[in-house]
């Protein structure tokens, strides 16, 4: 005897499902494309909150205060840093002697306002100079609000004069910060960029020595005040001063070099003389 | 070797080759064609701390070498598993990159984007032939 019942007359088949269609193939890798897109959105956001803010332009006293802080830095401070975590980036050059308006060898500086890198080797090169000479004119500045490492805290040249009874100095800030035409370079100026350096921030010291480039990266003094900074400068521990007073004992090492070792208060540190053997 | 598979090797040994043209430049101190103003900027990436792998001098396009060399083994090799691992470790890397690009340094490196570009169509090809063999 069978099992199977036998089908009643009249009953309904069980509805057959209709077959879909699978996925499209292109679904899976454009819901991946999708989704990091919004990544790549939310990257875009996270870095417009969290850029700096231009910070407010210190006063004139506040500005005085933090060149005198700078420009005064014992020697002490000079030799508990060394080359700190400065890149020595200084290359020797052979080129007749660069001589300034005074007759003295030269530093020559060319740069621009919105250059971030410019700004971060403005401090390192104030800071050296100021060993050798005074400086007037100088103003507060930052780098432009729209380039790599935004608004970073400096000085301008710009209106600075520089006097000193071993060197002479020379500078060229091409672009404002808003990278309108601000200085022209001299044909000498374009000459020597040309043949030594290529990009900015250059120097050139008396044509002895020459480097193009920051020696530190400029995101150590993000979000900082002038103030602030320049306080942190006299703690040699600081990340800031390794780098920038660093710098500024390349800086220093050089222009001893290219000046005769002069004045002998400053080139005659064995701090300066060891860089001044790794100059070569 | 299916058309799919074939992209795959030939975008592995593209982007071998900008890994080691990048690594090439990283030792002789050189920044590749690219703006130096602006959020697109070479040299801000490739001069940043975030070049090298940590600690170390070893470039970061040096790991991309060793990405890209094994990607395309894996996929002449035909080992699936191994292969869609490898993407999502790629495109892991990637993303972590990209978000070092813009939201740390602010800027974006051409040369660096072609070769992340490479690494997510491998994984978009991986993901198609994973999505085709499941069903």
């Amino acid at each position: 005897m069978s099992s199977r019942r036998p089908a009643r007359k009249g009953a309904t088949r069980a509805p057959v499902r209709k077959p879909v269609a699978g996925t499209p193939s292109w679904v899976m890798p454009a819901a991946v494309v999708a989704g990091l897109a919004v990544l790549v959105a939310a990257f875009l956001v996270i870095r417009w909150y969290t850029t700096p803010l231009p910070p407010k332009a210190p006063s004139q006293d506040t500005t005085a205060q933090v060149i005198s802080i700078i420009t005064s830095l014992p020697s002490s401070e000079f030799d508990a840093v060394g080359q700190g975590t400065a890149n020595n980036l200084v290359k020797p050059i052979s080129g007749s002697t660069l001589t300034g308006a005074s007759g003295r060898p030269e530093v020559v500086y060319i740069g621009a306002e919105y250059c971030p890198y410019c700004a971060a080797q403005r401090w390192p090169l104030i800071i050296a100079l100021s060993r050798f000479g005074t400086f007037s004119g100088l103003q507060t500045t930052t780098s432009s609000s729209t380039d790599v490492y935004p608004n970073t805290i400096t000085f301008t040249f710009r209106s600075a004069t520089y006097t000193s009874q071993y060197i002479d100095f020379h500078s060229v800030e091409t672009l404002d910060r808003d990278q309108n035409k601000l200085q022209t370079p001299s044909s000498t100026d374009q000459q020597l960029i040309a043949r030594y350096g290529g990009s900015i921030p250059f120097l050139d010291f008396g044509n002895h020595y020459a480097s193009t480039g920051a020696y530190y990266l400029p995101d150590i003094i993000s979000g900082m005040s002038w103030l602030a900074l320049a306080d942190t400068l006299k703690q040699p521990d600081s990340a800031q001063a390794r780098a920038i007073i660093g710098s500024a004992n390349l800086m220093t090492a050089a222009i001893c070099k290219m000046n005769g070792d002069q004045p002998a208060s400053v080139c005659s540190s064995a701090t300066i003389q060891n860089l001044e053997k790794n100059l070569k | 070797m299916d058309r799919l598979r074939l992209v795959a090797v030939v975008a592995g040994l593209a982007g071998l080759a900008l890994s080691v043209y990048l690594t090439v430049l990283h030792y002789q101190g050189v920044v590749p064609a690219c703006p130096t103003t602006g959020p697109i900027n070479c040299d801000a990436v490739l001069s940043s701390r975030y070049a090298v792998v940590a600690a170390t001098s070893v470039p970061t396009s040096a790991l991309g070498i060793v990405w890209f060399a094994v990607s395309a083994a894996l996929w002449i090799a035909g080992w699936r598993r191994a292969t869609y691992a490898w993407s999502a470790i790629g495109l892991a890397s990637v993303t972590v990159l990209v978000f070092t690009e813009i939201v740390v340094l602010g800027a974006v490196c051409v040369w660096c984007t072609a070769v992340h570009i490479l690494v997510l169509a491998q994984f978009l090809i991986a993901v198609t032939i994973w999505d085709r063999e499941r069903r």
